[in-house]
C-alpha cells in the first residue's frame, strides 16, 4: 500500500477516474447479511427469489455501495480524507450473484470549509455492471485535508 | 413476502431499535468485504453504521417493512463512531405514496450513540410490497 495521499489542493475539478472491476459473489452477500443483520428474503431466500421479478437473489444495495467505496480507493491515488460527510444516492438496478461492478467517479465541486486546514470534495459516482448498465448513482461529499 | 405491508405502514410512526456495540470484528469483516482503506483517524468506516442500522430494523417488535427495493438515500455523517461505541437507530415514517405494484415509503432515520448523540442521519426511500389477497386472509 502506498503512503502517498493526495491533498485537497492536488485534486482538480472535473478530474475523472475508473476503478477495476469486482465480481459480487454469493460469499459477499452471505458475509454482508451476517455483518449488517439484513436478512431480507431478497438477499437470502433462493427459492422465494426464483418466483420474483429478479429470478434469483440480489445483492444488498448497501453492499454494493460499500464495495464501490472500496473500489474508489483502488481507482486513483487515495485522498487525504479526514471524514466522509454524506451522500445522495439512488439504487437503479439490481446486482446479481456473479455480476461484475466497477466505479466511475468525477470531481464535480470543491469548496473551502470554515476550518482552514480542510476542504469539501464532491464526487459524482456511477456504478456500472459488466453490460455497462448503471446500477447505482449518486454524489458523495468527502472532507479532505489541505497541504500544510 | 412477509412483513409490514405498504397498507399497514403508519405515517409519523416513530420506531426505536435495540442497540448494538460496534466491535473490531465488525470493522475487520467490513474491511474484508469492501477492501475499503481506513479513512482518516476514525477507526469505524462511516458506511459501516449505515449498513448496521438496516439490520437493527429487523430486531424491533413489529415485523420489518416488506421492502421490494431500496430506492435511494440522502445521508449525512454528523460525527465519527469509534470501536466500543454502542449505536441504535430512531426512525420516523415521513410519507407514503401508493403505486401500482407496491408503494413508496420515505423514512427519516438517525443513528444515535450511547450518549444519546446523533452520529449519522438522513432519509431512506423504499419500495414496499402491498398485501397479497391470500396473505391478508
Amino acid at each position: 500500500m502506498t503512503e502517498h495521499r493526495r491533498y485537497f489542493d492536488e485534486i482538480s475539478l472535473g478530474e475523472e477516474c475508473e476503478s477495476p472491476g469486482r465480481t459480487v459473489t454469493e460469499a459477499d452477500i452471505v458475509m454482508f447479511a451476517g455483518l449488517s443483520g439484513d436478512y431480507n428474503v431478497l438477499h437470502t431466500d433462493a427459492e422465494f427469489m426464483k418466483q420474483s421479478i429478479f429470478g434469483e437473489r440480489i445483492a444488498h444495495g448497501l453492499l454494493c455501495l460499500a464495495i464501490q467505496s472500496g473500489l474508489f480507493s483502488r481507482a486513483s491515488v487515495p485522498y487525504a480524507t479526514l471524514a466522509f460527510a454524506g451522500l445522495r444516492w439512488k439504487f437503479k438496478a439490481p446486482v446479481k450473484i456473479g455480476d461484475t461492478i466497477r466505479l466511475r467517479a468525477k470531481v464535480t465541486a470543491k469548496k473551502d470549509l470554515s476550518k482552514a486546514d480542510r476542504g469539501l470534495v464532491t464526487l459524482e459516482r456511477t456504478v456500472l455492471n459488466q453490460r455497462d448498465e448503471v446500477v447505482q448513482q449518486g454524489e458523495t461529499d468527502l472532507i479532505v485535508e489541505k497541504r500544510r | 413476502m412477509r412483513g409490514t405491508y405498504f397498507e399497514d405502514v403508519v405515517v409519523d410512526k416513530i420506531t426505536t431499535s435495540p442497540a448494538i456495540t460496534v466491535t473490531e470484528t465488525h470493522v475487520a469483516m467490513y474491511l474484508g468485504v469492501t477492501r475499503e482503506l481506513p479513512v482518516g483517524p476514525a477507526p469505524v468506516p462511516d458506511v459501516l453504521p449505515l449498513c448496521m442500522t438496516i439490520g437493527l430494523g429487523w430486531r424491533i417488535k413489529d415485523p420489518p417493512m416488506a421492502v421490494l427495493a431500496f430506492v435511494g438515500l440522502d445521508w449525512k455523517v454528523v460525527k465519527p463512531l469509534r470501536v466500543g461505541d454502542t449505536m441504535h437507530s430512531r426512525s420516523r415514517i415521513l410519507s407514503k405514496r401508493a403505486m401500482r405494484d407496491g408503494g413508496i415509503v420515505v423514512e427519516e432515520r438517525s443513528i444515535v450513540d450511547q450518549h444519546g448523540e446523533v452520529v449519522q442521519q438522513g432519509r431512506f426511500t423504499f419500495l414496499v410490497a402491498k398485501r397479497h389477497k391470500e396473505a391478508s386472509a
